[in-house]
């Protein structure tokens, strides 16, 4: 238990008022935003700034044979060619682990095309409008080749190959496990299963985009960019264009969300970048949804080949599992192609106890857009198998499936916990998370409304899921696996002013989780200044220190980590000096309230500050020249990150006449551990759980056999609106991380990863008495339309 | 700009109750015209296809796509965008109520949710949740699941009702 957390509930049940961890207090950033005065990187502009269109392959896999780009437009078109003359260097993100293979991605193709959308020239003009005409007038002549377009075709031997001098398309075989046949032979129950998830576009509101300049006078390349993670686009920036890193410098302005695919170097920022260098003005590209739908369809695309075993009452023996993720044509920088096949093979054994555990794992390269880590990477797709496994083995032993899955979760007797595969869940009450979630969902009146029927005819069905989410990973797995970013400490500068305010300074970037707002009540609940004397500067690498960014649910624990850390030692240097302006002893003297006091005695930290900055000589003689101001890095005492748990229940209605599904009630039970702000927290699960609607139901980039996207506009890619998602219910547990300021856990990708698994088993349990079952998403009406059809007399395996 | 079109047409509109008279190609739409010609930045960008409604806009009081209006259409007519709302007696009431039920994250999709929703609350002083939420559907936000929207709509609902 953490005694932190522990004391800040004490001090909060206590009846204070409070503003730090733990207050529901409303966001710093709102009211621009609310008044349309946010800056977005569309809402730059500079003088004399011009716009780029790009020109992208309409065609999945093909040789380049020639461009024709008519002679009056030629100073205003460019190619790799061009590119590769000045010195660029392909995007390259290797990674260390054995056997994988590399790829190189020109930022616009060179001789070959590997996917439709991909960038193969960039034209210049005054206007986007005026960029596109041109671009509608280069005309590449392409050879085109067999296109890899299903991951299980191009893993296998003969495929053509998207890397000619690659051996086969497969960046990387992973093997977790031993084989365990012989120690299952005899298990009463096996259960197996093929499951299919489909390709998804991210699709944050705002898409990416940026503007690049150089700055004459800092003698700096500046690229305000619609990023995740300024520091890192800088650093590969750096790679690419051989320019040294102070020589760059990246903005995030305000970002319109991510959840993921702002969390890379994109082609087009190096491409821009080396561009207005080249012409000597500045440019913008803003991607519009067309190239996003297209050019970005590359997240959560996984196949899954499981055999469960178990014995007679459902508990878990062994599980043996085949994964291919399709990774796309290349690597990307820096979480590189094999990451989410790699974390499939980690953590497919989800929050169960069990003995047994193999896994092989297949990053195949196809003739897609590459695989971009979607807010919970490939948990959703985990989640979505194994607890569809959890309800195959319920049903073959006879018994309501979250008993089988209270069986099989870990325990709190067992916490701190090291799974099967070596992770480290921290704490928590799994189990409990589920009973609640029975409870909270009433399945024993679900069950009594299936017997009675429904009067309109529709099928209704309970389906539940739990899951742990590991967030703010720690260095030794990245270090692990080898790719060009590790994350280490995370560092935060704070600094007193001269009137007794606050700036906080982070390399992270805040792009709709309310960091404005969460650090600042970190630091309120160190030092006490109001929460509107506190600001945060984040998301420039010109003003903050370097982080790996924001991914992987670690802002939380990592920055704010930080930012408690660097509250610390400043309130160490506030009490010396006010030791000394108070005579009185330093053991004597607090701070609370944003008061020194020692006695009868106080003084401000304004007070202290105007000290420090405008009376120095009044300043004890063994002050620290450091001043109010201090750089920290924080890491948690554990390195295995934190792990945040929940249950998710869901009632649906199925019409069996024509596939729709309703949601009636959709619950979650989560534990965060300590909330820093809970209206954050639920924003965090409500926003998320939309999104694994939008997974389990309604989102799909198809391609046909030629590998041509299908879905290229909002009216074929459908994401869930108001209608579709129903009004969550949330029930908070909170179970401090032993190992973390505060207690607190990350959270941000949590509500993604059960809905999927939750909505498929709700809906296999309406279509039961029908003999029919689903296994691969999205569950659309064709799908269970076609289930319904294929159900024989016989019930499911 | 598109004003460099040599098709180029005077177009004279009001914006906020202001006068604006400005060139612009017929092709471009009345988002980037106000965007990039008047540097009002409010109204977001989201898909220009029509669909997910960030740049909602007002015209002639009622709400349309400003990604599907062309600028030179609109001559004569009179837009608000969220940057004119600044003193309307409904959009504060929605400022404060989204605040409170934490109904923006990025606030990307934001300008365009208040538009509509102010529209919502001065046409159905009687919506409930599920009137509110058809009423509402075309407009999209990846990150909040709708959940802290519909609650602050309702919020300002029954706070006019009540009064």
């Amino acid at each position: 238990m953490s005694l932190q957390g522990a004391a800040y509930k004490t001090q909060a049940a206590g009846g204070r008022i409070v503003f730090g961890v733990g207050a529901r207090v409303r966001r710093k950033e709102d009211d621009r935003l609310l008044r349309g005065r946010g800056r977005f990187v569309a809402d730059i502009a500079l003088v004399g700034m011009r716009e780029l269109a790009f020109v992208r392959s309409p065609v999945a896999h093909a040789r380049i044979l020639s461009f024709d780009i008519p002679e009056q437009v030629r100073g205003q078109v460019f190619t790799w060619q061009d590119l590769e003359q000045a010195g660029v260097r392909p995007i390259r993100a290797a990674s260390g682990l054995p056997g994988f293979k590399v790829s190189e991605q020109p930022p616009l193709a060179a001789d070959k095309v590997r996917f439709v959308g991909e960038p193969i020239a960039v034209t210049v003009a005054d206007t986007r409008a005026e960029a596109e005409d041109l671009a509608s007038q280069v005309v590449a002549e392409f050879d085109e080749l067999p296109p890899n377009v299903d991951m299980l075709a191009a893993a296998a031997p003969g495929a053509p190959r998207v890397h000619e001098h690659w051996s086969d398309n497969i960046f990387l075989e992973t093997r977790v496990g031993q084989s365990f046949e012989k120690d299952v032979a005899a298990a009463p129950v096996t259960v197996s299963r093929s499951i299919r998830t489909q390709r998804q576009c991210i699709v944050p509101l705002e898409g990416k985009g940026l503007v690049a300049h150089w700055d004459r006078q800092a003698e700096q390349l500046v690229l305000y960019t619609a990023t995740q993670m300024p520091h890192i686009v800088r650093s590969g920036l750096s790679e690419c264009l051989g320019l040294p890193l102070e020589a760059i410098r990246v903005i995030a302005p305000d970002v319109g969300g991510g959840f993921g695919w702002k969390g890379l170097l994109q082609p087009e920022e190096v491409i821009a970048a080396w561009l207005c260098v080249h012409l000597d003005c500045p440019l913008r590209w803003m991607e519009d949804r067309r190239e996003h739908l297209v050019a970005a369809a590359n997240a959560r695309e996984h196949h899954y080949e499981i055999t469960a075993y178990a014995d007679a009452d459902g508990r878990l023996l062994g599980i043996d599992a085949d994964a291919w993720v399709d990774a796309g044509a290349y690597s990307i920088y820096p979480f590189s192609a094999c990451l989410e096949a790699a974390q499939v093979g980690s953590i497919l054994p989800g929050p169960y106890d069990f003995p047994h555990y193999r896994c092989r794992t297949f990053s195949v390269c196809t003739n897609k857009p590459p695989i971009v880590p979607f807010r919970g990477v490939a948990r959703a797709n985990v989640c979505f198998a194994m607890e569809q496994i959890i309800d195959a083995i319920a049903r073959a032993v006879g018994r309501e499936a979250w008993e089988v899955r209270l069986l099989n979760l870990v325990p709190p007797e067992k916490m701190p916990f090291d799974n099967i595969t070596g992770k480290h869940f921290d704490s928590g009450d799994y189990p409990e998370s589920l009973r609640r979630a029975v409870a909270g969902i009433d399945l024993a009146s679900v069950r009594r409304r299936q017997l009675q029927g429904e009067p309109d005819g529709r099928l209704v069905g309970v389906g539940f899921a739990t899951y742990c989410e590991q967030g703010a990973h720690g260095t030794a797995v990245y270090h692990g696996w080898g790719i060009p970013m590790v994350p280490g400490y995370e560092q935060v500068q704070a600094r007193i002013t001269a009137d007794g305010g606050l700036e906080l300074r982070a390399g992270i970037q805040s792009h709709g989780q309310g960091m404005e707002t969460s650090f600042a009540q970190v630091a309120h609940e160190v030092l006490g200044i109001p929460l509107e004397r506190i600001r945060l500067v984040h998301g420039d690498t010109g003003l903050t220190p370097y982080s790996t960014g924001t991914w992987g649910s670690r802002s939380m624990v990592m920055t704010g980590g930080a930012v408690a850390t660097a509250c610390r030692r400043l309130a160490d240097r506030l009490r010396r000096i006010a030791a000394h302006l108070l005579q009185a002893r330093l053991d004597d003297v607090t701070l609370s309230g944003g008061k020194l006091r020692s006695g009868q005695a106080d003084i401000t930290i304004a007070e202290i500050a105007r000290t420090w900055y405008l009376a120095p000589q009044l300043l004890p003689a063994d002050v620290d020249p450091g001043g109010l101001e201090v750089t920290a890095g924080y890491k948690p005492k554990s390195d295995h990150g934190t792990f945040s748990y929940a249950t998710h229940a869901a009632v649906v209605a199925v019409d069996a006449e024509v596939g729709l599904v309703e949601i009636l009630d959709y619950l979650v039970v989560e534990d965060a551990g300590t909330m820093v702000n809970p209206a954050i927290v639920e924003g965090q699960i409500f926003g998320g759980v939309a999104q694994g609607i939008g997974t389990a139901l309604y989102e799909c980039s198809p391609y046909d056999d030629a590998g041509q996207p299908l879905a290229s506009t909002l009216m074929d890619y459908l994401l869930p609106g108001f209608t579709e998602v129903p009004a969550i219910r949330i029930e908070h547990m909170e179970t401090p991380s032993p190992y973390t300021e505060f207690g607190v856990k990350g959270l941000g990708e949590g509500g993604v990863i059960a809905p999927s698994a939750v909505l498929c088993n709700a809906i296999n349990d309406a279509l039961k008495a029908r003999g029919a079952i689903v296994t691969d998403q999205p569950i659309t009406p064709a799908r269970i339309l076609a289930a319904l059809h294929n159900a024989g007399a016989e019930p499911p395996p | 700009m598109s004003t460099a079109s040599p098709n180029a047409r005077l177009v004279s509109l009001t914006v906020n109750g202001r006068p604006v008279a400005r060139l612009a190609a017929p092709r471009t739409h009345l988002a980037d015209f106000l965007r990039e010609g008047e540097l009002l930045t409010g109204a977001h960008l989201g898909c220009e296809q029509g669909v997910c409604g960030a740049c909602t806009l007002l015209l002639d009081g009622e709400p349309v796509r400003g990604c599907l209006a062309y600028a030179v259409a609109c001559e004569g007519r009179a837009v608000t965008t969220i940057e004119g709302l600044d003193q309307d007696e409904i959009a504060a009431r929605l400022r404060e109520a989204f605040t409170a039920e934490h109904a923006l994250q990025c606030g990307f999709c934001t300008p365009g949710m208040l538009i509509s929703a102010r529209d919502v609350v001065e046409r159905l002083p009687d919506a409930d949740d599920a009137r509110v939420r058809v009423e509402m559907s075309g407009n999209l936000c990846r990150c909040t699941g709708y959940v802290g929207i519909v609650k602050a709509i309702r919020r300002v609902l029954e706070d006019r009702k009540a009064r």
